[in-house]
């Protein structure tokens, strides 16, 4: 394993289409040949782009903006803070800017950790944190017009068994 | 105005400038994305710059073009609700003291992921 050291990190910003797939290889070769051998747990999640707007038209696109330097920075912050909480051992951020359709990928999330508890809370807690605390705007286009987001929806309640 | 346009505002007497930038509903609805401002009073704060800019103006405009949202209104001492505050990148208090070259950037609701 040499001097490699914990956690990994591996956080960046899409213009472009994301195929969840790919990345998810890659990464997993990147590490496999950092870190020697793969953590045994490994959670994962992937949000695509909603094909109706909030108010229930037929969405044309979704616009990202970002702020260049601080969302990224912002994305870093949040994954080193909650790998540690977590302990995690390797984080993937991927985000979307830019224009998306529906059904795009436009975000993936990714933990690595020796537990699936860990590596599961890690994924969720950070995924919550970067909804809120990340600087991303969505603008929704439908029939030609766009309008902000106002802003995100709560976590869903676990339903009752 | 054009977006993009720096504009440094002259009249004041502060020596201090501060780099105002403007993101998404917000910036669309004032119009610019980044000002050199010179603050008009002391002490010079985040809170302080959103009423010499008028941002409130803008703000109105965000929250009557999402009118199925509950508005958030400024209570008179602070921001409102729902916008916050990054002084050179990081999150901040509405109340810091803000230093001659900072970047001071107003949030709207973030809706990443």
């Amino acid at each position: 394993m040499g001097n490699f050291r914990f956690p990994v990190f591996c956080i960046s910003l899409a213009r472009e289409s994301i195929a969840p797939g790919e990345l998810l290889d890659q990464w997993q070769d990147r590490l496999g040949f950092n870190l020697g051998e793969t953590p045994a747990a490994t959670s994962l999640f992937i949000g695509r782009v909603r094909g109706t707007t909030a108010a229930g038209l037929a969405l044309e696109a979704l616009e990202l903006e970002h702020y260049p330097g601080m969302t990224e920075g912002q994305l870093e912050q949040l994954a080193g803070s909650c790998a540690e909480r977590h302990g995690a051992q390797a984080v993937l951020v991927v985000h979307r800017v830019g224009r998306l359709h529906p059904g795009e990928a436009i975000v993936v999330v990714a933990v690595m950790a020796d537990r699936r508890g860990q590596a599961q809370r890690c994924c969720q807690d950070l995924l919550e944190a970067l909804k809120h605390e990340a600087p991303f705007w969505k603008r929704e286009w439908a029939g030609g017009a766009g309008r902000w987001v106002g802003g995100n929806t709560p976590l869903e309640r676990r339903p009752q068994r | 105005m054009p977006q993009s346009q720096l504009q440094l505002d002259t009249l004041s007497p502060s020596t201090q400038v501060i780099r105002v930038r403007l993101f998404a509903s917000l910036r669309e609805a004032m119009g610019w994305d980044e000002l050199l401002v010179s603050p008009s009073r002391a002490p010079a704060t985040p809170f302080a710059l959103w009423q010499q800019l008028q941002l409130a103006r803008g703000w109105r405009q965000v929250q009557d073009a999402m009118e199925d949202e509950p508005r958030m209104e400024s209570d008179g001492d602070d921001l409102p609700k729902g916008v916050q505050v990054a002084i050179n990148q990081r999150f901040a208090s509405s109340h810091t003291l803000l230093r001659d070259g900072d970047e001071l950037a107003f949030l709207p609701p973030i809706t990443g992921g």
